[in-house]
């Protein structure tokens, strides 16, 4: 039996900023609609399996199994729903492929941001019930405390992080999906509101609604739906020491791990010469970097000379969120992994419009479940 | 949105909350934390030999070894400014009138997240040393808010 996997098809939605005439089932229906018509598969005769990835909290509800199968073709199907963030969905897919039951596996993720109303008080929870939440502090403190520690033992200047905002809202102006495109300088993004400083609120990524489904196939299977399969070389996931109390505040260990798995699997010995190009968690700016330092694309308080020097543009030696990450596309909350993955998927396939990349065959995507946690997934994709 | 509100075909939505309601045991080890903390004013770690770390707070297990751990330690009464930051929203997103001081103190191989007091901005610096100020032993009743805050030692 074959060992290959490949995403097959992909399809999306939403990715606004609100979408106040559509239910998130909706959003999750459009977006499987277009992943079955990609990948040329009737979902009630073909998915053998489904998967989908939630927060709770986030959705207002209690037991999302109660809230799923039904609008992705999913009923009286075997069907997971995980918590994670979507690319712990697609490890998860790829497992399922991978144990020989199943040859068809769909995987969702999706946000609906603008439904919460109160999302601090949801991310609160996920600290300590009695060491931290009695504080009542706004759980952005958390990314200040990292950030901070991150920019004072790796040397990294707040300019550095500021030209990721520059460089990934400016890259979202070539993405029809992105809500947050803009061209700003790096005095405006430095001399913006605080949030917790040193970060400022144009280095927080805002939130958005939106629905990505993926179709995963066998390699027998992908090879009779289509010619432009998209191969999962590698996937690893990671948690950190989760509690703030044993936690590393200035590295991501999490994700260095997560990249190991990944880059053993794939046979990937040196990610900068082997690897193309990257959508890397951005949710906070400095998080590109310290992100892409774990991924060992560089060493530790190289990332923010790389990104000054331009390496990490579009016609940079190694491209990161072309998309625009999250901060330009806006965050997907617990879609956003899948988010990032359908851009890898997209430019590889050549299908990236006016921000197509040239001679891309190698793609990495890397995820984080954002504060409090220390959760994170990477993959390797090629063409 | 203007739009939306003038459209009388706009689109509804149904407002809720979820009624949870819920009890925390913070266990053994975490109990005994917060007891020294109300009786003594003391903050208490308890140490893994096999690995060398001292965990404050106090657990009851090494997460490097899963030993479970017996031997308890006085953290001390100073510890040192590891990172922080200067909080400007408060849980429902609105401005602060002033930012708050928020750290991570370490305190033997852990620490604490806790507000920072009587501390100048100016003089404020990574590596600091901090001690907690603890509310008045009668008014304490075991929980980290017994601690007001950490502020610098002269
Ligand atoms: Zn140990």
């Amino acid at each position: 039996m074959s060992e290959r996997v490949a995403i097959v098809g992909v399809g999306w939605a939403g990715f606004r900023p609100s979408t106040p005439y559509q239910s998130y089932k909706e959003l999750m229906y459009e977006a499987a609609v277009r992943a079955y018509a990609d990948a040329g598969v009737d979902p009630r005769r073909d998915i053998e399996t489904f998967v989908t990835v939630s927060e709770d909290f986030h959705e207002g509800t209690s037991i999302f199994d109660e809230y799923t199968p039904d609008q992705l073709g999913g009923a009286l199907k075997p069907v997971h729903t995980i918590g994670g963030d979507g690319l712990h969905g697609l490890a998860t897919g790829y497992m399922l492929v991978r144990t020989g039951r199943f040859s068809l596996v769909t995987v969702e993720a999706h946000s609906k941001a603008s439904n919460i109303l109160t999302l601090p008080y949801i991310t609160a929870y996920a600290q300590d019930p009695v060491l931290n939440r009695p504080l009542r502090l706004n759980p952005e403190y958390i990314a200040g405390l990292e950030m901070h520690r991150y920019l004072y033992e790796t040397d990294t200047t707040p300019e550095q992080c500021a030209a990721v905002v520059v460089k990934n809202k400016r890259n979202a102006l070539l993405n029809p999906l992105a809500s947050f495109a803009a061209d700003l300088t790096l005095d405006e993004v430095l001399n913006g509101p605080p949030v917790a400083w040193p970060l400022g609120r144009h280095e927080v990524a805002p939130l958005a609604d939106g629905a990505v489904v993926m179709v995963l196939a066998s390699e027998e299977k992908a090879r009779l739906l289509t010619d432009k399969p998209v191969w999962i070389r590698g996937i690893g996931w990671c948690n950190g020491p989760a509690s703030l109390e044993s936690r590393d505040w200035a590295d991501a260990p999490h994700i260095r791990e997560a990249a190991r798995l990944a880059y053993r699997q794939a046979g990937i010995r040196d990610p900068f010469q082997e690897i193309d190009f990257a959508e890397v968690d951005d949710t906070y700016a400095f998080k590109e970097l310290q992100h892409l330092e774990a991924l060992g694309i560089c060493l530790p308080g190289e990332a923010g000379l790389l990104t000054e020097q331009g390496a990490t543009e579009p016609d940079g030696e190694f491209p990161v969120n072309v998309s625009g990450g999250s901060l330009g596309v806006g965050h997907l909350l617990d879609g956003t992994g899948l988010a990032r993955a359908l851009e890898v998927v997209l430019q590889l396939r050549g299908e990236a419009g006016p921000r197509q990349l040239e001679d891309v065959e190698v793609g990495l995507v890397q995820s984080w479940r954002g504060v409090p946690t220390t959760s994170g997934v990477v993959a390797v994709l090629s063409n | 949105m203007t739009l939306l509100e003038r459209d009388p075909n706009a689109p509804v939505f149904w407002k809720g909350n979820m009624p949870v309601t819920s009890r925390y045991t913070f266990g053994l080890a975490g109990e005994r934390f917060f007891r020294a903390i109300k009786d003594e004013g003391r903050i208490l770690g308890t140490r893994c030999p096999e690995c060398d770390i001292t965990y404050v707070p106090a657990t009851l297990f090494c997460e490097r070894c899963m030993a479970e751990l017996t031997e308890w330690v006085d953290a001390g009464e100073i510890g040192e400014v590891h990172t922080y930051t200067l909080l400007f929203e408060d849980m429902d997103g609105n401005r602060l009138p002033e930012p708050e001081i928020v750290a991570f103190v370490r305190l033997g191989d852990g620490g604490l997240v806790h507000r920072l007091g009587e501390v100048e901005l100016d003089e404020l610096y990574i590596g600091m040393n901090v001690e907690p100020v603890f509310k008045p032993a009668a008014e304490r009743t075991g929980s980290i808010l017994d601690i007001l805050y950490f502020r610098p030692v002269d």
